[in-house]
């Protein structure tokens, strides 16, 4: 056994990189990512089955109904609701859809048909990365026991962020398990009852675009580490547009949101700014 | 029996991270692959928390999933060779290995499931217990595996190892 010593000693005289602290950071920061995104969804899950249960009882007994009258969702004439919450499994991939709709005006169901076609074309999207991506791992050599590992999923979920008696704001989020860059979220902040979209410059009046960029610079310098966020010169903020995202929060506050990698560094995922 | 809390579970991560290249090190013998192997395991770890029944079982746990991922990139270092491994400019990527004959490369050289439980017994101090948990094979099969790799390797077994 003395030979074992001798061994044991080479082995535990491997060197250690400097950078292996960093990589388990990494993994750590991803893993942590993964697990709380499916927790969250898992809850997402069971608030919306919450919602069908309340819906059903309220159909059936005056009594339910004015019981459940500040239940946010349900305020007023008009409604969010799941109308399509299916999960599909073959051996290649699995397709979870959980697709919201609004009701109460031809507006609303215009918003809708809207939805369904995004939410359509995002399954055929995915569905066509995942056969892609099939094909491309069984011509570099990939076998049917390695590829019955593979996990493939195409996810559409949605995230109600506030709503009153005439407006809701809502996210609908679609993801590929492929890859992270394959996540996309929509944004619908409608005002139901003039029947249009809601912009910041509803929200905010007509200086809006300094509102929110003295708003965003603020909160960037103020961060615990501000080199977290690219600069300017470097393709990082430079201003709101138009074309930016956001959603109203329960406060009634916009929330300005950018995309993963587009103003900082990836870890930090989705950035959300509150315009107070 | 106490379920594990996240913060536990990346303090043990952070902390033994030295024995798990280590280990990665002397199954893949390659810096970058090791780095890789550690990284991914330790993610996995963390998606894979709530199947971490027991707290105290935190160590074969994490070796378990450690090993897999160092096996299945052995696995697919098979299916893929890009590069002839003479080829490599083995200075820069490759800590100095020990000289021919040694022990340490003769282990190596056995085939990987033996190699595996050789490493796992004599390297890292598990019991033959820990690691039929960690390979995810019978004891008997551990044993066996055992016996075949330390006569391969010609060293008398004194006693129970």
């Amino acid at each position: 056994m003395n030979e074992f010593k001798e061994a044991r000693e080479n082995y535990d005289a491997t060197p250690i990189p400097e950078e292996l602290d960093q990589r388990v950071q990494a993994g750590i920061r991803q893993g942590r990512k993964n697990h709380r995104g499916r927790y969250v969804r898992r809850t997402l899950g069971t608030a919306a089955a919450c919602f069908v249960v309340v819906l059903g009882a309220l159909n059936l007994s005056p009594a339910v109904a004015a019981a459940a009258a500040d239940i946010p969702v349900l305020g007023g004439l008009f409604q969010v609701l799941t109308v399509r919450d299916f999960t599909d499994a073959d051996s290649d991939r699995t397709v979870e859809v959980e697709q919201p709709a609004v009701t109460g005006s031809d507006y609303a169901d215009a918003v809708s048909a809207r939805i369904q076609e995004k939410v359509d074309e995002k399954i055929a999207e995915g569905e066509q990365l995942i056969a892609d991506y099939k094909e491309a791992y069984f011509a570099t050599g990939g076998t049917e026991e390695g590829w019955a590992q593979h996990d493939n999923k195409v996810t559409v979920t949605y995230d109600i962020k506030s709503q009153t008696d005439t407006t809701v704001s809502f996210v609908v989020s679609s993801a590929v398990s492929i890859a992270n860059a394959y996540q996309e979220q929509t944004y619908y902040n409608l005002d139901l009852a003039a029947g249009r979209e809601l912009t910041l410059q509803d929200l905010l009046g007509a200086d809006w675009v300094n509102i929110c960029n003295a708003a965003i610079r603020a909160q960037m310098a103020a961060a615990e580490d501000p080199t977290v966020y690219f600069d300017e010169s470097a393709g990082g903020f430079a201003t709101v547009d138009e074309a930016t995202s956001f959603y109203i929060n329960e406060s009634g506050n916009p929330v300005v949101v950018f995309p993963p990698y587009t103003v900082a560094i990836g870890a930090l995922g989705t950035v959300e700014f509150e315009i107070v | 029996m106490s379920h594990i809390r996240e913060s536990e579970l990346t303090a043990y991560l952070v902390e033994d991270q030295a024995r798990f290249y280590r280990l990665a090190y002397s199954y893949l013998h390659n810096r970058e692959e090791a780095l890789d192997a550690v990284q991914t395991a330790v993610c996995k770890a963390l998606e894979k928390q709530d199947g971490l029944r027991d707290a105290g079982a935190i160590r074969t746990w994490f070796t378990r999933i450690l090993v897999n991922v160092c096996m299945d990139q052995l696995r697919q270092r098979k299916r893929v060779t890009l590069v002839p491994p003479e080829a490599l400019d083995t200075g820069s990527y490759e800590d100095p290995l020990p000289e021919d004959g040694s022990l340490a490369r003769r282990v190596d050289a056995l085939p990987p499931e033996v190699a595996s439980i050789v490493k796992l017994r004599f390297y890292e101090d598990l019991s033959l217990k820990e690691i039929s948990q960690i390979v995810d094979c019978p004891l008997s099969t551990v044993k066996t595996r055992l016996y075949t790799g330390l006569k391969k390797l010609r060293i008398a077994v004194e006693g129970e190892v």
